[in-house]
């Protein structure tokens, strides 16, 4: 069944003292020359994104971007300092420390949660591992800049700003 | 020693030197942006000096500023050769230099019975020099790769000698054969030579007369500069970067630079050889300095639709997409250029207008002849700078084996039997 659908090419004949070389030189060489003078001639034919003036339009809700801290119905961090984020990060960069929770809505929340976005992968391994969709990475933020290594640790309350950008139902996995 | 000889020769030399150097910049720029635009992408275009980008070139300086500042480093092995270890890109730069030297720019300036070359080294055996300096380089190579005490630099030692051996003997058989056809060894001879016509219709250039020989020169050329695709010396895919593995800063771009000077080196060499020089097809030296008015007329035409066409291009293309929210100074950079390049035509004119006026016995008449030689030439080895450019970036690389086969077993046996023919007609013909 599966030898039905193998479609063998012959390797083609490269001709006496490779004859066939130099035509096929020469095929490559107007391919080449035609889109570089067609370029040249007009250079905004030329599909690139001139980046820090174009923003890339093409960030799906799959994309990994920048982690976020989703909250409550009721507006309170949804985290329940389980640590299985920072059990599943293969880079090590998540820090927790653990506070107990006194409104009745959960037992634990995070009195500190540091992401160190140096040591960061951007695997999204957290997401995965995160038993009730606390930690998101659907901001669709790729570019990050900081003058100061502490400028890309995230605590808690950095991550609790940041909004996503898909709506809430999407990326939820 | 008149002045007029220390002029003309201190002009060739300085002529030479911009030729070899200044173009080094310009044509790692030409690299990238037609590597860019034959893969449909736009290359360094943002680099700039107060929003002047020159369409990118700006990008080279900052280049070498940033390798000038690079931090220098040796293999910690090296402790008592240093200094050859320095030397070894200094030889591949200084030999693909001096190669270039012998190149003629421009026909000699006859002024009564004084004769003064354009050409930086004017030795009667130019073509000779350049075969004896040009392959010295492959003694920096090995000496780099042996002292960098790394196995994939030998390798690329290695592999740069057995190259440099297999396509010797293909390039200088071929260049035999040129010699045979046009009865010497000097250059500026060769280009007269090539001035003439066969059958008073086609241009008497070398790659219409021995297009086997110019085909046999042309590939062994491309393994002389050690460029794609013969680029095995620095074999990106499989040795790391072969010779220049070990090599950082000034010292890589040594090596690096080396490898422009001795593409452009090359070009020269096909231009003069096959492609008739500084010389227009089918006009001849004594031909123009009898006809300035009419070449200084044809100049003057010329240029005004080719300026026109420029300004038009420029105008086009030196801007962003509309959707872009800033052009980063590109307009005023157009307006500004514009000018410039109209200033720079009406002097062109007015020059071409001051030759066409002259006496005909004035001794001027011959530089000018002389400064659109050089022109022709500077055009003519640009046009091969890019051909090999283009031909880096449409050919895929040979396997080693690959490249042996095709020197040893085609190569060399072709240009033998090229001599051959070549000898029995040259012996028949005269």
């Amino acid at each position: 069944m599966m030898q039905k659908r193998v479609k063998r090419v012959s390797r083609g004949d490269t001709g006496k003292g490779g004859s066939r070389y130099l035509s096929a030189l020469a095929g490559g060489m107007a391919v080449t020359l035609g889109h570089m003078l067609g370029n040249l001639s007009d250079i905004r034919s030329v599909e690139t994104l001139e980046y820090p003036e174009e923003e890339p339009g093409d960030i799906t809700s799959r994309y990994r971007g920048l982690h976020r801290l989703t909250h409550r119905e009721d507006g309170t961090i949804r985290c329940v300092a389980c640590f299985m984020c920072a059990t599943a990060c293969p880079a090590g960069c998540i820090s927790i420390e653990a506070m107990e929770r006194d409104d009745g809505i959960a037992e634990k929340m995070p009195a500190k949660f540091r992401i160190d976005l140096l040591e960061c992968i951007f695997c999204g391994y957290c997401v995965e591992a995160c038993p009730c969709d606390a930690i998101r990475m659907d901001t669709g933020i790729f570019s990050i800049i900081g003058r100061e290594r502490e400028d890309f640790i995230m605590d808690r309350d950095r991550l609790l700003s940041h909004r996503g950008a898909f709506g809430e139902e999407d990326s939820r996995g | 020693m008149s002045g007029a000889t220390i002029f003309f020769s201190i002009f060739s030399l300085i002529l030479a030197a911009l030729l070899a150097l200044l173009t080094i910049p310009v044509l790692v720029w030409l690299e990238r942006r037609v590597c860019a635009l034959i893969q449909d992408r736009l290359g360094p275009n943002r680099t700039n000096i107060y929003g002047f980008r020159l369409g990118g070139v700006v990008q080279s300086f900052a280049d070498v500023v940033k390798l000038l500042f690079k931090e220098e480093y040796y293999p910690s092995h090296i402790s008592y050769g240093r200094w050859i270890f320095i030397l070894a890109p200094i030889i591949t730069f200084a030999s693909a230099l001096l190669a270039f030297m012998v190149i003629p720019f421009a026909d000699d300036i006859r002024m009564g019975s004084e004769s003064f070359p354009i050409c930086a080294l004017p030795i009667e055996y130019g073509i000779l020099w350049y075969m004896a300096i040009s392959s010295v380089g492959v003694t920096g190579m090995v000496l780099g790769g042996w002292l960098s005490h790394n196995k994939y630099s030998l390798l690329g030692a290695l592999r740069a000698v057995s190259q440099m051996i297999g396509y010797e003997l293909a390039l200088g058989l071929g260049i035999v054969s040129m010699i045979a056809t046009y009865g010497t060894v000097n250059l500026n001879e060769m280009v007269a030579w090539q001035s003439t016509t066969v059958a008073s219709v086609i241009p008497a250039w070398g790659v219409l007369i021995q297009p086997l020989a110019a085909l046999i020169v042309i590939t062994a050329l491309f393994v002389e500069t050690n460029r794609a695709p013969f680029s095995v010396v620095e074999g990106e895919s499989e040795i790391v970067a072969g010779v220049f593995t070990e090599y950082s800063a000034m010292k890589f771009a040594m090596f690096f630079m080396g490898e422009y000077v001795a593409m452009n080196g090359a070009s020269a060499i096909i231009v003069t050889l096959f492609f008739g020089g500084y010389q227009l097809p089918w006009v001849s030296t004594e031909w123009m300095v009898e006809h300035i008015v009419t070449v200084a007329v044809l100049f003057m035409i010329v240029i005004v639709p080719f300026t026109r066409y420029f300004i038009s291009w420029m105008r086009r293309n030196n801007r962003v997409r509309l959707t872009v929210s800033t052009d980063g100074g590109r307009d005023f950079e157009t307006a500004v250029l514009e000018k410039a390049i109209v200033l720079f035509a009406v002097v062109a004119e007015i020059l071409a207008l001051t030759v066409a006026f002259l006496p005909s016995d004035s001794e001027w008449i011959p530089i000018a002849v002389a400064i659109v030689q050089i022109f022709v030439f500077i055009v003519k080895l640009m046009i091969f700078n890019i051909f090999f450019i283009v031909v880096r970036w449409t050919l895929p690389r040979f396997r080693y084996d690959q490249i042996q086969i095709l020197g040893w077993k085609y190569l060399l046996p072709l240009s033998l039997v090229n001599i051959f023919v070549t000898a029995i007609v040259v012996v028949g013909v005269s």
